[in-house]
């Protein structure tokens, strides 16, 4: 709908456009505020962080908080823990899910609802009740405590998602232009590699960005699978700033806005890609 | 679980046929073989080396930073023959009791000394998952000891944990306030704490009379058994732990003083979701005359970055009494041994646990890290007492510990409590409704567990 | 679930199949992706399903006791209580993501100055871990120090800590869940919008169609595939709530999953009934799967 506002004329256009933004700021800080709030959390000491009534801030900023996370060995290799688990699982999820899906969406096979279906069933179960036995699992094989643990049990649960969405992807790209590179002598994988996948970056992108950030927030199976710094990633680390009484707030919303600002960045580099258009690829392609 | 085995067969068989096929589709499916490949060839599995004398030992962090010291001390002294690993498990006590049973549920796991609550003792004996220690932590030994944590391991007449550092619930008061008001001593019970609180809070205009942990959790639940078991209320019948008694006058009354703290205005509506950390910056921020909290608040107070007031304006003393006498519930940690680790790790385990409880590191870690001993003994110690204040302002409390009901289904009857109590405080329920229904919520529990 | 497609060894139409050469790499193609799932999801599910037929401990499996386990999990108010919950939070905040997103997605499909940053400020909440999220959410709806607590009880919303009330803590819970994930909805969506041709719109605008009508005629239709996938995978998302109710309300609220992680994760006594919970969300939310993919017409297997 609002596809057509953007070309309005005139005076009309114009108070279109200012209410565009209006509504957007408003969105986008709506979307912040939280984040900006435990911002402020982070760089207040932790008196001030429960001062009541509540206040905006007060005191000049102190980066106490900041410190105290950066000095933690644990957290900055839990950084790149979560990187390394999270790439990885993205790498792997992107791979198997675009072949299936692609199969699924342009293939003919008769077992495709069973395979969908099967595909999906996984991602009924709730994960608390499998944790038990799939430690049994992970143990037995000697993969406890390793990133695979976690890469295994993340992929499974990210799998479903990525085929589905890329099967949706996928069916929605007009078909002649694969025919017509099939025409040109090209076999199954050579269209899907070269026509399919260049036309489905958008999907791609979007996928590969949500499955990174399913795994990057990934909690109960790491805190289970992992047993130590060497492997943990950021959500077992981050809940660690405390003791058995209480909890160092400063630290953790300080720990939290570090963790989210990689994928903020992480997004900005790819947005375009993200967004990069059906129309302008199939022109250019 | 015994029903584990037979998937284990399929597993290689699935991945031979997923690599022949895979194989036909790309060159690039190599990874993903290679990914497979590593599932099934780590092999090795879990589970201590035996005889070498290293042992895992787990505990949450330790941000006094004596803990690490005390494992350098003792890896160091003991060279060659045994090695302590200190593994990290997560703050939360409850994560960290999830975690544990996980591991247990699959076989054990590699943790061959485990520093845990004094409420899972029960739990993990009645499943055969903890070692009996009554053999190695003697009587004698045990008379060394604080009775309520030695009372907190032992299940079924058998000891299975030996006492590290305690805990007690006790009674904060700015001693300014009440100085300026004439008030001289802190409250002997509930009901002179109520007055206290209504006197001061309108003359000095503090915000909150009293605060505590009304929260459904399991603090929750030490809050509610002080207040009952200060009536002289009971859980569990004294003598036949399988019979519940909690439904009784007494129970009630002590539910009805915590709800009418609220009821009154003495606490404020949020206690019902305040957890320590809550109470603790409430009271700290000078925002309330009386705080029920653990020992290790006192030395926040001395942090002026974590506290607007000093600590030479608070006082500290037991909990107030009710009807019956006054009663600190009980907290801490002890130490248990895994019962799935070779007996050689086991004894090395020991080693360890005899050096951690023994007077030198005990005072050690009351020194550096204010964690109260468990050693009779070292609560006449002049050295601690003048160091850390409150390990001597909380001998008192000590005196009068219960620890929580001890029970295999613990967990089930913590839920149920931390449930009604919640509501009682509220005043959801009645008090009299809240220790019926738990009547016969408990004993089913207890029925079942039997 | 376990019909997997090499199982049927005999059967004409199976050498059709695998005679046909497309059929056949369609199959192989399907395969590593199936057997990762099938290999590390499959026992664990059988297990529960064995187990919650059976008078199961932790160390036990006990004997079979049919559907009792089933039978006392519907009597247990915990259960009961969970369940409402369930639902009520899964159907308001994927309504309100999917419609807020959807929103948002059409807003932001077009070239304005501004829009990168736009669409990494929507990422955000969803970029936020879940664990620590709602701790922050928390402390934000507590009563001391709460800005939104503070705000709420200021223009005399609420009279008591939001905390401390079961229903103002569910429609808290709601509120995170749709101000967490409707960037996903959003994004999936806009994704789904970018597929769409231009060259569809324009020729519809030369027909006359107004915004309404190529809203309804052109986008929705196109877009029909992508929105039920992304409102399947939420909804089965909320309908497995866990780490936000459990640490948003501190345990308070109960959810399906909550129920399942007390019993199998927590309780001595209730690890049959945990096993039988976890079983019924299956079962529920495969029977909630078909009616999107066959009462709602979600396409998995066309062109045949």
């Amino acid at each position: 709908m609002a596809s057509a506002t953007a070309s309005g004329s005139g005076s009309k256009g114009n108070f279109n456009m200012v209410l565009f933004y209006v509504f957007l700021i408003g969105f986008v800080l709506v979307s912040l505020f939280p984040l900006l709030w435990v911002f402020k959390m982070s760089i207040v000491t932790r008196s001030d962080l429960f001062q009541s009534p509540v206040t905006t801030l007060v005191a000049p900023p102190i980066a106490d908080s900041y410190n105290t996370i950066f000095a933690n060995p644990d957290f900055r290799r839990a950084l790149l823990n979560s990187t390394i688990i999270a790439g990885i699982t993205t790498i792997i999820c992107l791979f198997f899910g675009a072949i299936a899906a692609y199969a699924i969406a342009r293939l003919r096979f008769r077992l495709k609802s069973v395979v969908m279906t099967t595909i999906l069933a996984i991602s009924f179960f709730p994960a608390v009740a499998i944790i038990a036995p799939l430690f049994l699992l992970f143990s037995k094989v000697g993969l406890i405590n390793t990133y695979w643990s976690v890469i295994i049990t993340d992929v499974v649960f990210a799998l479903p998602l990525t085929i589905w969405i890329l099967v949706s992807f996928f069916k929605e790209l007009p078909k002649d232009l694969e025919e017509a590179a099939r025409v040109d002598g090209a076999t199954t994988i050579q269209a899907f590699r070269k026509v399919i996948v260049p036309l489905a970056a958008p999907g791609v992108f979007t996928t590969a960005i949500l499955t990174f950030i399913f795994a990057w927030n990934e909690f109960l199976f790491a805190a289970t699978f992992l047993f130590d710094a060497s492997t943990q990633p950021v959500t077992v680390a981050i809940p660690n700033f405390a003791t058995v009484y209480t909890v160092d707030y400063g630290a953790q919303a300080a720990a939290s806005v570090v963790v989210t600002i990689p994928l903020v960045i992480l997004v900005l580099i790819f947005q375009r890609r993200i967004v990069s258009g059906l129309t302008a690829g199939a022109v250019k392609g | 679980m015994a029903q584990t085995t037979g998937t284990m067969a399929a597993t290689p068989v699935n991945r031979g046929m997923n690599r022949r096929d895979f194989l036909k589709v790309s060159g690039a499916g190599l990874a993903g073989v290679a990914l497979l490949g590593v599932a099934g060839c780590g092999g090795g599995g879990g589970g201590s080396e035996g005889g070498s004398g290293e042992f895992i030992f787990s505990f949450g962090p330790d941000t006094s930073g004596s803990l690490q010291e005390v494992v350098k001390r003792f890896n160091k002294e003991n060279k060659g023959k045994y090695t302590a690993k200190y593994r990290e498990m997560p703050a939360d006590t409850g994560q960290y009791f999830d975690k544990v049973r996980t591991q247990f549920q699959a076989g054990g796991g590699d943790i061959d000394l485990i520093g845990g609550d004094v409420i899972w003792p029960a739990q993990f004996a009645a499943n055969g998952w903890i070692l009996d220690l009554s053999d190695k932590f003697t009587e004698e030994d045990r008379a060394d000891f604080l009775p309520g944590p030695v009372e907190s391991n032992t299940y079924e007449d058998k000891v299975y944990g030996v006492p590290w550092f305690t805990d007690a619930g006790m009674l904060y008061y700015r001693k300014d306030l009440l100085d300026k008001n004439g008030i001289k001593e802190a409250p002997k019970t509930w009901d002179e704490l109520k007055d206290a609180a209504k006197q001061v809070t309108e003359a000095e205009g503090t915000k909150y009379g009293f605060v505590f942990q009304g929260s459904q959790y399991e603090g929750g639940v030490v809050n509610g058994l002080e207040y009952i078991n200060s009536y002289g209320g009971q859980v569990l019948d004294e003598n036949d732990a399988s019979k519940v008694v909690i439904d009784s006058p007494e129970s009630s009354e002590g539910l009805s003083i915590a709800a009418s703290m609220i009821e009154e205005g003495v606490s404020p509506q949020a206690v019902t979701n305040f957890t320590e950390t809550e109470s603790q910056t409430t009271f700290l921020n000078g925002d309330a005359v009386f705080c029920r909290n653990w020992p290790y608040m006192y030395a926040l107070a001395a942090d002026p970055d974590e506290s607007k007031i000093k600590q030479e304006q608070i006082g500290v003393a037991p909990l107030p009494a009710g009807s019956a006498e006054s009663v600190s519930g009980l907290g801490g940690w002890n130490f248990y041994i895994n019962a799935a680790s070779d007996p050689e790790t086991q004894d090395a385990a020991y080693e360890f646990v005899k050096f951690c409880t023994s007077p030198e590191i005990q005072k050690f870690r009351a020194l550096n890290g204010s964690f109260l001993p468990t050693l009779k003994s070292l609560y006449e110690d002049k050295e601690i007492l003048d160091a850390v204040p409150v390990i001597a302002l909380a001998g008192d409390a000590l005196a009068n510990t219960q620890p929580r009901p001890v029970s295999p289904a613990y967990s089930d009857m913590s839920l149920k409590m931390a449930e009604q109590f919640n509501a009682a405080f509220k005043g959801d329920v009645s008090p009299d409704e809240a220790v019926k229904t738990l009547q016969g919520e408990l004993q089913d529990i207890a029925d079942q567990a039997s | 679930m376990t019909t997997a497609p090499r199982e049927k060894k005999r059967g004409g139409w199976l050498k059709e199949e695998f005679g046909n050469p497309e059929r056949r790499t369609a199959y192989y193609m399907v395969l590593p992706a199936l057997l990762i799932i099938m290999i590390v999801a499959v026992y664990p599910v059988l297990n529960s399903i064995w187990l919650s037929l059976h008078a199961a401990t932790i160390t036990a499996t006990g004997e079979f006791v049919g559907f009792e386990n089933y039978v006392e999990m519907f009597g247990n108010d915990d259960f009961i209580s969970g369940l409402k919950n369930t639902v009520i939070f899964t159907v308001v905040s994927v309504f309100f993501e999917f419609i807020i997103g959807l929103g948002i997605a059409l807003a932001i499909n077009r070239a304005f100055r501004g829009r990168g940053l736009v669409r990494a400020a929507v990422l955000v909440p969803w970029a936020f871990p879940t664990v620590i999220s709602a701790a922050m959410w928390r402390l934000m709806f507590q009563d001391q120090i709460g800005v939104i607590n503070y705000v709420a009880n200021g223009i005399g919303l609420i009279s008591e800590p939001i905390l401390s009330d079961a229903t103002l803590l569910l429609i808290g819970s709601i509120l995170v869940d749709v101000w967490k994930t409707t960037p996903f909805m959003a994004l999936l969506l806009l994704a789904g919008l970018q597929t769409i041709p231009g060259e569809v719109y324009e020729a519809a605008r030369v027909d006359g169609a107004n915004v309404l009508q190529r809203f309804f005629l052109i986008t929705m239709p196109l877009l029909k595939s992508t929105i039920l996938v992304a409102v399947l995978f939420r909804t089965m998302d909320s309908y497995r709530v866990f780490d936000l109710f459990w640490v948003m309300s501190n345990r308070q609220l109960e959810s399906l999953s909550t129920f399942v992680y007390q019993g199998v994760r927590i309780s001595q006594l209730q690890f049959a009934q945990g096993n039988a919970a976890a079983v019924f969300i299956f079962v529920t939310a495969f029977l909630l799967a078909l009616f999107f993919i066959y009462g709602l017409g979600m396409q998995t297997s066309t062109e045949d």
